[in-house]
């Protein structure tokens, strides 16, 4: 079934509206009304939204939260580039089917550091593909009173509907514009440094690939990468140098640096990144291949990525 | 460019169980060595297939996938278990084919 809004565009089964609020007052008022109609329709409720907003709907909910799927955005959902796969729809698909799913989910807040805002933009805008005819309702709170104007406006741009801070009326965005934000923040990224005992640049190319995993782990490890994020880094190295060789024109280029508290590991090549999605979409279990740039996505702690005609870069950061 | 290095993965059969033993890595340039002796353990038929892993030092996406595959094609009671493989490979597996059967893994 379609519904037609009253700016005449169509309107399919997903639902994604932004909710405004300035204060916890608004934030539970937008909230927790919505978690309640869900769970008296008896359908699939998540909430995932930073620790302090959790809480707040947490104890709000009380006893009644025990049929909600509570997670802490800013571990779930610090690589914006994981939150379509590994919150959002790892929920949705896992409800059975014919049952509307609703969820809660706050990619946006204002501590997102400049590095993570181009991302978190891109992934809102990409909610919309990525669901697009299904049974689901994402509603994603905004924070007037501490997000900057850029981060507002782009909330317009990638909702179809937006929910005025205390009014609990929705209304169409005018500015709704998902795939013109998905480009605007296909930006290139800030270079990597040029020189500087931290850095370790080397092309590769198929004869290479083993050799170039090595030296970019072992420099991980130099660089205060242990445990499970220098295994890390092996996947990721594998996975987008092995894409290059295969899909990106057979060859590439390798940094890998500090920087703040992250160990940055980036391949540029040829190729071009035809599909947003990719890398975002849960694998169909059957489906052969196709899941290495997801798995950078799963284990990255923020994947930057810029694709046009002179090529591709993708940017993985790890957290030391 | 650094040095050409051809990744090794060398597989031999297990003596006293059915299944075979792999060391060096899973690769791109490896990869094909890894999907024949992973097809040769669907095609015999035994209920308990055992991959020998403590030697392997890496694994990518696509080796994790074949391993999947190969899970799938054996359908029934029968399974692979792994014995001793490198910590990132069943990690790769619950986070990209969660729930997948018919593999077990044992880290002792």
């Amino acid at each position: 079934m379609t519904a037609t809004t009253e700016s005449g565009q169509t309107a399919g089964p997903f639902v994604h509206p932004a909710l405004f609020y300035a204060d916890a007052r608004e934030y539970v008022a937008g909230t927790v009304p919505f978690v309640r109609a869900a769970l008296a329709a008896g359908e699939p409720v998540a909430v995932a939204v930073p620790g302090e907003n959790l809480r707040l709907i947490e104890d709000e909910l009380g006893a009644d939260g025990a049929a909600v799927r509570f997670l802490d955005m800013r571990e779930a959902g610090r690589n914006p580039g994981r939150i379509i796969p590994g919150v959002l729809r790892a929920f949705a698909d896992a409800q059975p089917p014919g049952r509307r799913v609703h969820i809660i989910g706050e990619p946006v807040w204002a501590g997102r550091s400049p590095a993570e805002y181009p991302a978190c933009a891109q992934h809102e805008a990409l909610i919309n593909a990525a669901f697009q005819g299904r049974e689901v309702t994402i509603l994603c709170p905004y924070d007037t009173a501490r997000l900057d104007e850029r981060a507002l406006a782009d909330a317009y741009a990638t909702h179809p509907v937006v929910i005025p801070a205390g009014s609990g009326a929705e209304r169409t965005s005018a500015a709704y514009d998902p795939d013109g934000v998905v480009s605007r923040y296909n930006e290139p990224l800030p270079p990597a440094p040029d020189a500087g005992p931290g850095l370790l640049r080397l092309s590769f190319d198929e004869d290479s690939l083993s050799a170039v995993r090595h030296l970019a782990t072992d420099h991980g490890a130099r660089l205060g990468l242990t445990g499970l994020a220098l295994e890390n880094l092996a996947l990721i190295t594998a996975e987008l140098t092995t894409n290059s060789v295969v899909h990106g024109g057979g060859t590439g280029a390798l940094t890998v640096w500090p920087e703040d508290g992250y160990v940055l590991c980036e391949v540029r090549d040829k190729g071009r990144l035809a599909d947003p999605l990719a890398g975002r979409r849960p694998a169909a279990r059957d489906q052969r291949g196709g899941r290495g740039l997801l798995l950078v996505n799963l284990v990255s702690d923020l994947v930057r990525t810029h694709t046009g005609p002179e090529g591709t870069t993708i940017r993985s950061y790890l957290r030391r | 460019m650094p040095a050409p290095s051809a990744p090794r993965l060398d597989v031999s059969p297990l003596a006293g169980r059915t299944g075979f033993r792999a060391a060096g890595e899973v690769s791109l340039g490896t990869r094909g060595i890894w999907e024949r002796a992973l097809e040769r353990a669907v095609r015999e038929g035994e209920d308990v297939y055992h991959l020998e892993l403590s030697a392997l030092t890496f694994v990518d996406v696509a080796g994790a996938g074949a391993l999947a595959d190969a899970a799938r094609g054996l359908g029934g009671r029968r399974r692979l278990v792994l014995d001793r493989p490198p910590d990132a490979l069943p990690r790769i597996l619950d986070l990209l084919w969660p729930g997948l059967p018919g593999i077990e893994v044992r880290t002792s």
